[in-house]
């Protein structure tokens, strides 16, 4: 197999190429911040989390969709990455309505534990406190706009993987919001089979089953994968 | 050593930030060799003395909250936010989503509970409340912050243990910062 030489923090790699450099790192062990990120779903490099340093490149890039090049000089733990890390995360706090205490996903949520990771104890920007829709109308499954933070990870598994692009998006900046069919209720969809792999796919309190209550979420994204997985064995 | 002197306030919040102050039980011994509490809401209502740390709990809410936390300012030589509510409004901040007009409406005149009659609380000694809650940090500037809902009793602890100590607590520590 041919390979190609990376350095990824001053140390030298042998990879096999068409990798992309979160990949890369990931076989490594070498820790990458991700949240828009899904394995068995298309990148789209939403959230800037994953953002790695190149030399000879001027703006930094999103790891999860740059392939690695030969004799690329990649630093993923540069004091300018944490910042950017640090801002974007109080960013995801500050454009909705983060309540923690009250919301379904308190002690399961990765923006949680991101917000912990990057060290993030106060957010320093101006919150906006938007008013955003709840949308129970599904029979057992629940959209609430104040704890999304538009990774489109629903957006991905519902067309991607269960093919019934349920999911889309509308308008932009801070207005931007996840829609079901055409910005109709979820529970009058004509498209959504009610598989629940967005509820498994959302990072955040975002989208949850009725069923339960807080302590009682038990979301498990990797089934995303597996299940792609399986597929891919069987062609 | 001379003795420091702490003092615990509470704004817009539940309290249970001072409960979980609490829970610290038998440890609060060993802090009280190191300072005095000489404020707090469980024990008195007297004009905020000059102090080394003052751990403040809510958000702020009112014209009230607004002049404490400026008269808290200029006594303590560290303001500590305590808890969700003090460093990102949490639950007090759910109201700014609405018009205050409606958000005293609905609490005072139509909610069931209040059978048709009730009334705008509208006497001159109340509080008048603020357009928008805002976290501790917008209107002073705040030395550490305590997220948490409520923070632990040994966060709490460790914090206080080691200002009066001396040293700058860290809670960089994954198990130590938590919201929620
Ligand atoms: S989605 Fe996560 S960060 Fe947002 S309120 Fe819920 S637990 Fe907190
Ligand atoms: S439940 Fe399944 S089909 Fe319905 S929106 Fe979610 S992923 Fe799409
Ligand atoms: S609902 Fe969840 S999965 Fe979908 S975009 Fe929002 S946070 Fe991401
Ligand atoms: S994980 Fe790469 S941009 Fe979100």
């Amino acid at each position: 197999m041919t390979t190609i030489t990376i350095h990824i923090n001053e140390k030298e790699y042998q990879v096999a190429p068409g990798k992309t450099i979160l990949e890369v790192c990931r076989e490594n062990d070498i820790e990458i911040l991700t949240m828009c990120h899904l394995k068995g779903i298309m990148d789209v490099g939403a959230c800037r989390l994953c953002l790695v340093e190149i030399e000879g490149v001027n703006r930094l890039l999103s790891a999860c969709t740059t392939k690695v090049g030969a004799n690329m000089i990649i630093r993923t733990d540069t004091e300018r990455i944490k910042r950017y890390q640090r801002i974007t995360t109080e960013l995801f706090f500050a454009e909705r309505n983060h309540v923690c205490s009250v919301c379904v996903a308190n002690g399961k949520c990765e923006l949680q534990q991101l917000g912990y990771k990057v060290g993030l104890d106060h957010i320093r920007y101006p919150f906006l406190y938007p008013q955003c829709e709840v949308d129970s109308s599904h029979p057992w499954y629940v959209m609430d706009h104040n704890r999304c933070i538009m990774c489109t990870r629903c957006v991905r598994v519902c067309n991607e993987v269960e093919g019934a692009h349920n999911w889309d998006v509308m308008n932009r900046g801070y207005q931007v919001r996840v829609i079901s069919d055409f910005n109709t209720p979820w529970g009058e969809s004509i498209t959504c089979t009610s598989c629940g792999k967005c509820l498994h796919a959302c990072p955040t309190g975002a989208i949850w089953p009725k069923a339960i209550v807080q302590g009682q979420l038990n979301k498990k994204p990797e089934i995303i994968e597996e299940l792609m997985e399986k597929r891919a064995m069987k062609l | 050593m001379q003795k420091k002197k702490i003092a615990t306030v509470w704004l817009g919040g539940c309290s249970g930030c001072h409960m979980s102050l609490l829970d610290i039980d038998e440890r609060i011994l060993d802090l009280v060799k190191l300072a005095d509490i000489v404020k707090c809401p469980i024990v008195d209502g007297k004009e905020l003395p000059e102090v080394d740390i003052t751990l403040v709990e809510g958000s702020v809410t009112s014209d009230e909250h607004e002049r404490e936390i400026l008269h808290i300012r200029k006594q303590s030589k560290f303001v500590v936010a305590l808890g969700d509510c003090a460093v990102m409004t949490n639950v007090t901040g759910m109201r700014n989503y609405f018009h205050l007009q409606d958000v005293i409406d609905t609490a005072y005149v139509n909610a069931i509970s209040n059978d048709r009659e009730g009334q705008l609380p509208d006497h001159p000694a109340l509080l008048r409340l603020n357009d928008k809650v805002v976290p501790l940090q917008e209107v002073i500037k705040v030395d550490f912050v305590i997220p948490g809902c409520p923070p632990s009793a040994d966060v709490i602890f460790y914090v206080l243990n080691e200002f009066l100590n001396d040293r700058v607590p860290d809670l960089s520590d994954v198990k130590k910062l938590r919201y929620g």
